[in-house]
């Protein structure tokens, strides 16, 4: 363990004009932005990939009788004369919520902005470990490239669903999958290393690392959202590290933890995963939330309504997020007096969530509005997770729960959430930071074209599978046209189908834009949005180190609209009212 | 971080230098604990329910030695403290609302 | 734009701790949950199983794994006396020390590896010759806890290698104590995470 020194924020700098080799600069980097723009392109690949196994899924819902297009390219073993194999169905279904969660959403929220945003917004210069959290990054590429190559072993990938129910996924006699079910949890290992030691830096550096004056009631609320998001990453990983190396055990030693015929516990599983599984959606959609309130903030020139009730909120949400888990379960046989309990906790963490989302509208009550692309994205997303929200008390009640567990309301419920949500919260923080991590806008139009295409296919897409869901619709089946009780559903299917791929390519659209404006977009200033918070003070892209001297914090994180500052409505957190505006008051 | 980190180290090595002796006192005590457990499960002549719950009890105490002198937690900041604790309440829920599968 | 004057004010308050420290406490919180996991399911396993579960001491050696942990404890009491020596400029202590922890870390891998020597191989369990992680929950369990144990044992004993080794090179001194004492809490913990795993899998 090198003796890493902590460099005491208040000093200048260190890292002077020593010229580093291109592999060190921008490849083996420790510089949190390049870490997290690494983050980014990895990602943003991840989501491609995802949403390419979700087309193939749509392919098949849609038009189970018939070949898939260009589907002669993959191999007999997956798709068979064109038509989608079930297994490899399996493999979509399980492969698609796998990357979405692992490899894309989570590492995009938090091993980009968590990354990014921390040392900036806390006024330091790195994180606290900066060589970490370069492994952290590194941790991912093995990650994704066995996630990758497990579609192609004998077998195929993983297929008992993301959520990797034993006795099913330690069972290759019963999947037909062996190796690649290996595969992805020696994958989720490396990607859980990688957040445990991501979140060592991340609450590290919050705790001992913010600027003078940054007292936490002055930090802005992505760092409150990503601090506690760490802390439950810190606390739910391991759970899912240990019970993943049990099942890993269990297909490959020859041990029975889950496996009921050598004296294991299958609901053992399901507890162990959810435990960590509930908090880990948590995670999915707090650094999301924390991206919004910020966002709105700026896009409203008001500062947050309620910021002190939004942190208590944050922290509210990841408490109760530890004794949920049991409401993924109603169905699974568990104790129903545990039902009972959980059914109630659920109840209670729709408060919490419902104080936020009031609070964002009275951010922007009677603000003076600026609907650029990241606001757009961030007021969607308001009306989006609360819809999602919504969907979630039906399910929380366990009597509603028997009839709707395990059908396309429960999707249509996650992807609310989780697309409606987080991948909107996140369009907007990429559009939002992009000009401080490129130094160039993106195109405003484009943005507009992909923010409104986005938000009608998205919800074409996802708003029937409530009524989906309703007629019984089962999630995880190959083909629904053989049930009496679904007749009449497949135009439904179709029209998803159709609407989903529209959703794919303006995606496109989104990343001719990104790609494009690295490259040629209008060159932007240090702070293009007038916001308040720190990052807006230093140069876009800030240089390695970020600050030559720290800044020193006066006041919270989204003054807007000061009513001592007369000559712009805006003040950064290193601003005093008096020194801006002399004629102010003390402040 | 000097100002606090001299501060603290100044403090810490006042501490330490009376504090040395101690090490070996608790050691000493971890010595007797664990010849006592074993003393305890081994001559298995109490009831069960009494031997699993000294068990441990003896077994926590040693735990909380080792953390709060070996590691340091009594003279540090409370909030490290804080920190330390932060995680026993998620395994307590973990562990107890799982075996209520088997005990309700 | 004004820019404040940058005054030259401290930091805002932390833990009042160095970050290294605060890093390797970060890092123990989720060590703490990893090894609950373990040590959870055993219990949960146990607790439900049906009474086939063997009696510890019918199967374990308790007597020799109660020397190892006592070896293990009087390797906790070692390194604090190494990060006492360092905080009084004590080379030779340090050297000492950091030698001895090394050594009875080592000393404790070796036991158990013994350990395992002996049950796989010449210990029988429920009729059959061998004690392994297949021989039904109880090998399962006890060789998952114990391994994953054993396996933090190492990394530890590699880095204490490694320490000893930069104490010979006079490295450590009262102006460099931070990475010895963060090393002696990984250290300790492991330790502490022994006494536990001791006591539930061995004793009770």
């Amino acid at each position: 363990m090198a003796t890493i020194v902590a460099e005491a924020p208040g000093q200048a700098t260190g890292h002077a004009e020593h010229e580093q080799s291109f592999l060190r600069k921008y490849i083996f980097s420790s510089d949190h932005k390049i870490i997290a723009i690494q983050f980014l392109f990895l990602t943003l690949f991840f989501l491609a990939v995802g949403g390419l196994l979700a087309m193939m899924m749509r392919y098949q819902i849609a038009w189970p009788d018939q070949p898939i297009p260009g589907g002669g390219i993959l191999p007999e073993s997956m798709v068979a004369s064109g038509y989608i194999l079930p297994e490899f169905y399996n493999a979509l279904v399980t492969m698609h919520g796998s990357i979405m969660v692992f490899l894309a959403i989570m590492p995009m929220l938090v091993g980009v902005y968590a990354n990014y945003l921390i040392p900036l917004q806390l006024g330091t210069h790195d994180m606290a470990f900066p060589r970490l959290n370069m492994y952290s990054f590194w941790l991912m590429v093995p990650a994704g490239i066995i996630t990758l190559a497990s579609f192609w072993v004998i077998g195929g990938a993983a297929g008992a669903g993301w959520t990797l129910y034993a006795p099913l996924s330690a069972r290759p006699d019963l999947t037909g999958v062996e190796l690649g079910q290996v595969m992805w949890l020696v994958a989720l290992i490396f990607i859980g290393l990688s957040s445990i030691l991501g979140s060592v830096n991340y609450i590290t550096t919050t705790i001992n690392m913010r600027a003078p004056g940054m007292t936490w009631f002055r930090m802005p609320l992505t760092i409150w959202a990503l601090f506690i998001t760490a802390i439950l990453a810190l606390l739910a990983m391991p759970v899912l590290s240990a019970a993943g190396i049990m099942l890993l055990f269990d297909q490959t030693l020859g041990t029975s933890f889950f496996l009921p015929e050598g004296g294991g516990q299958p609901l053992l599983w399901q507890h162990l995963f959810w435990f960590f599984g509930h908090p880990e959606v948590y995670i999915l959609i707090l650094p999301a939330m924390g991206f919004v309130s910020e966002i709105l903030a700026t896009g409203s020139r008001k500062p947050v309504f309620g910021y002190k009730a939004m942190v208590w909120a944050i922290v509210a949400i990841a408490f109760l997020g530890f004794i949920v888990w049991g409401h993924h379960m109603f169905m699974s046989g568990m104790n129903p007096t545990l039902g009972l309990s959980f059914t109630v906790s659920t109840l209670l963490i729709a408060v919490p969530s419902a104080i936020k989302t009031f609070n964002w509208m009275g951010t922007m009550w009677r603000g003076n509005l600026k609907l650029h692309t990241p606001m757009l994205f961030a007021i969607s997303f308001v009306a989006l997770f609360a819809i999602g929200g919504l969907s979630g008390v039906f399910m929380a009640a366990t009597p509603v729960d028997i009839y709707i567990h395990d059908t396309y309301f429960i999707v249509a419920h996650l992807h609310y959430v989780l697309f409606g949500g987080s991948l909107f919260a996140l369009f907007g923080a990429i559009y939002y930071w992009f000009p401080k991590m490129f130094g160039r806008m993106m195109s405003e139009k484009w943005g507009k074209v992909h923010f409104w295409t986005t938000f009608v296919l998205y919800n074409l897409v996802f708003f029937p599978m409530h009524g989906l869901g309703m007629v019984g619709m089962m999630r995880r089946i190959y083909d629904s046209t053989g049930y009496a009780h679904l007749e009449g559903i497949q135009d439904t299917n179709q029209l998803i189908t159709v609407a989903a791929f529209g959703l794919y390519l303006t995606g496109f659209i989104f990343a001719f834009n990104f790609f494009w404006s690295i490259f040629k977009g209008k060159k932007a200033s240090r702070n293009p949005w007038d916001a308040t918070t720190l990052e807006w003070q230093t140069p876009s892209p800030p240089k390695h180190g970020n600050w030559d001297e720290v800044p020193v914090v006066y006041h919270g994180p989204h003054e807007y609209s000061h009513p001592d500052v007369l000559d712009k409505d805006w003040l950064a957190q290193n601003e005093r009212p008096d020194v801006v505006s002399p004629a102010a008051g003390s402040h | 971080m000097s100002e606090a980190g001299e501060h603290t180290a100044s403090v810490a090595s006042s501490d330490h230098e009376h504090e040395a002796p101690k090490y070996m006192l608790i050691w000493l005590y971890l010595f007797i604990l664990t010849v006592a457990e074993v003393g305890v499960a081994l001559l298995d002549v109490l009831p069960k329910w009494v031997i699993v719950v000294s068990l441990l009890a003896m077994a926590v105490w040693k735990a909380v030695l080792v953390a709060m002198y070996y590691m340091h937690l009594k003279f540090e900041p409370s909030r490290l403290r804080l920190v330390a604790v932060a995680p026993l309440p998620a395994v307590a829920i973990m562990i107890i609302v799982i075996m209520m599968e088997y005990v309700l | 734009m004004a820019h404040a004057a940058t005054a030259a004010r401290p930091p805002e308050r932390g833990l009042d701790v160095y970050t290294q420290k605060v890093g390797m406490w970060v890092f123990l919180c989720s060590e703490v949950m990893f090894f609950a996991g373990l040590i959870g399911s055993y219990v949960v396993l146990r607790f439900g199983a049906s009474s086939s579960w063997a009696e510890p001491n019918e199967v374990l050696n308790v007597t020799v794994t109660a020397i190892n942990t006592f070896i293990l404890i009087c390797s906790s009491v070692t390194m604090v006396k190494a990060f006492a020596a360092a905080e009084a400029g004590d080379q030779k202590g340090i050297k000492t020390y950091l030698l001895a922890t090394t050594a009875l870390g080592a000393l404790f891998l070796g036991v158990q590896v013994y350990e395992y020597y002996e049950l796989i191989f010449h210990q029988s369990w429920a009729g059959s010759h061998g004690f392994t992680p297949q021989a039904g929950l109880y090998g399962a369990t006890f060789f998952t806890m114990t391994g994953f144990h054993g396996f933090h044992v190492l990394l530890g004993v590699i880095c204490l290698g490694w320490a000893t080794i930069r104490a010979y090179q006079g490295h450590w001194g009262a102006d460099n104590t931070h990475g010895l004492e963060v090393l002696g809490l990984y250290w300790h913990f492991v330790d502490l995470v022994w006494i536990i795993l001791f006591t539930i899998v061995y004793l009770i």
